[in-house]
């Protein structure tokens, strides 16, 4: 492989000598030979048709897509408010037990020697107490699990970027069919054919869907700790 | 010393919620939220703000804009920046490495993931 100028660019082997320009040329009116042929025969066998009603199924499809981002995106933040809900539920039961927890263990202080009680009181002081000690581990628990159910919402972010792409590709796409439908349709009927708004798509990619055989893209976070640590960071 | 005061970056409003329960759980109360660089960029410029929490992949304004933006300007550069981000490519981590970024985060994430480059990133600038 033979790089250019710029390094970004990478001319195969065997295209780099001097025949190149006389070779890029043919292949230049070969392929503009191809897309003629192309454009002629979608034109006689009607296809523009077909074109149009692609072209025109992509905004639904693009809607669809808007519509599924903002239904996820309801769920997550319906889930989010029920979390936040129980947490204070949770907070409010675990103040009110600690509250308890100290008044029931002076009363335990009171019956222990057995003489103001009968021995079940003094057993239903002494589990009751059990109970409000082990409230706390249990309400640690229950926030833990708040915390994943937390968590699992940021599917909708995630999904909410692989949508995002789909519809810029889809947007592309559409612009695209709709330069081929122009160039399909015989140049008497081109008028009535609306030209599509052009669209950049974005620069970044999001999330990788699909990571596995890519080494260009890291697994996990500990990947890029290790990326970022040969970095000297 | 006062709470430090968080400004979590962020276009989905579920993640900028997520973040920001996370951090009053790791112990920090104190944050503000943006949906983008370019009102991140406003907010840092009005109000003292402590640490910056940003996604990259944003309209209007990215992450890697913000970034150049807060290093570049006297009065922020010296805020710590953590990147939270779907961007999983190399050149992505590189570039914010070399660009001033304290730490990466990739999407999805967990606590004690945030909680660890958190309280690095606070001992490294203490």
């Amino acid at each position: 492989m033979t790089m250019g100028h710029n390094d970004a660019f990478a001319i195969p082997d065997g295209m780099a000598d001097a025949g190149a320009p006389a070779l890029q040329e043919d292949l230049y009116h070969r392929i503009g030979h191809l897309t003629r042929t192309l454009h002629d025969a979608m034109r006689e066998l009607g296809y523009q048709d077909s074109l149009a009603d692609a072209r025109d199924n992509l905004p639904d499809a693009r809607d669809r897509l808007a519509y599924i981002a903002r239904l996820t995106g309801d769920a997550a933040e319906k889930v989010l408010n029920a979390v936040d809900r129980a947490r204070t539920l949770q907070d409010e039961m675990s103040g009110r037990a600690q509250n308890l927890k100290k008044r029931w263990a002076a009363v335990a202080v009171y019956t222990a020697g057995g003489e103001r009680a009968t021995p079940a009181g003094a057993a239903l002081v002494e589990e009751t107490c059990a109970f409000l000690a082990g409230l706390d581990g249990q309400t640690d628990q229950t926030n833990a699990i708040l915390t994943d159910i937390m968590m699992a919402q940021d599917f909708h972010d995630l999904t909410g970027q692989v949508i995002r792409k789909v519809v810029a590709l889809a947007q592309t796409l559409e612009e695209q069919l709709v330069k081929l439908l122009i160039e399909a349709t015989p140049p008497e009927q081109r008028k009535k054919v609306a030209v599509a708004v052009a669209v950049t798509a974005p620069s970044l990619d999001g999330p990788v869907v699909n990571p596995e055989g890519r080494s260009d893209v890291v697994a996990d976070q500990a990947a890029v700790d290790d990326l970022l640590a040969s970095l000297g960071f | 010393m006062s709470e430090p005061r968080f400004l979590i970056v962020d276009d989905f409003s579920t993640m900028r919620r997520i973040v920001r329960n996370l951090l009053k759980e790791i112990g920090f109360n104190n944050a503000e939220e943006a949906e983008d660089g370019a009102v991140a960029l406003n907010l840092l410029r009005a109000s003292k703000f402590d640490f910056v929490v940003s996604d990259i992949n944003m309209p209007n304004m990215d992450g890697f804009a913000l970034l150049n933006n807060v290093r570049a300007d006297d009065n922020l550069k010296g805020i710590p920046f953590l990147m939270v981000t779907a961007e999983a490519k190399k050149e992505d981590i590189v570039r914010a490495a070399q660009s001033g970024a304290n730490g990466y985060i990739v999407k999805p994430f967990t606590k004690a993931t945030l909680e660890e480059k958190v309280q690095k990133i606070m001992q490294k600038n203490a």
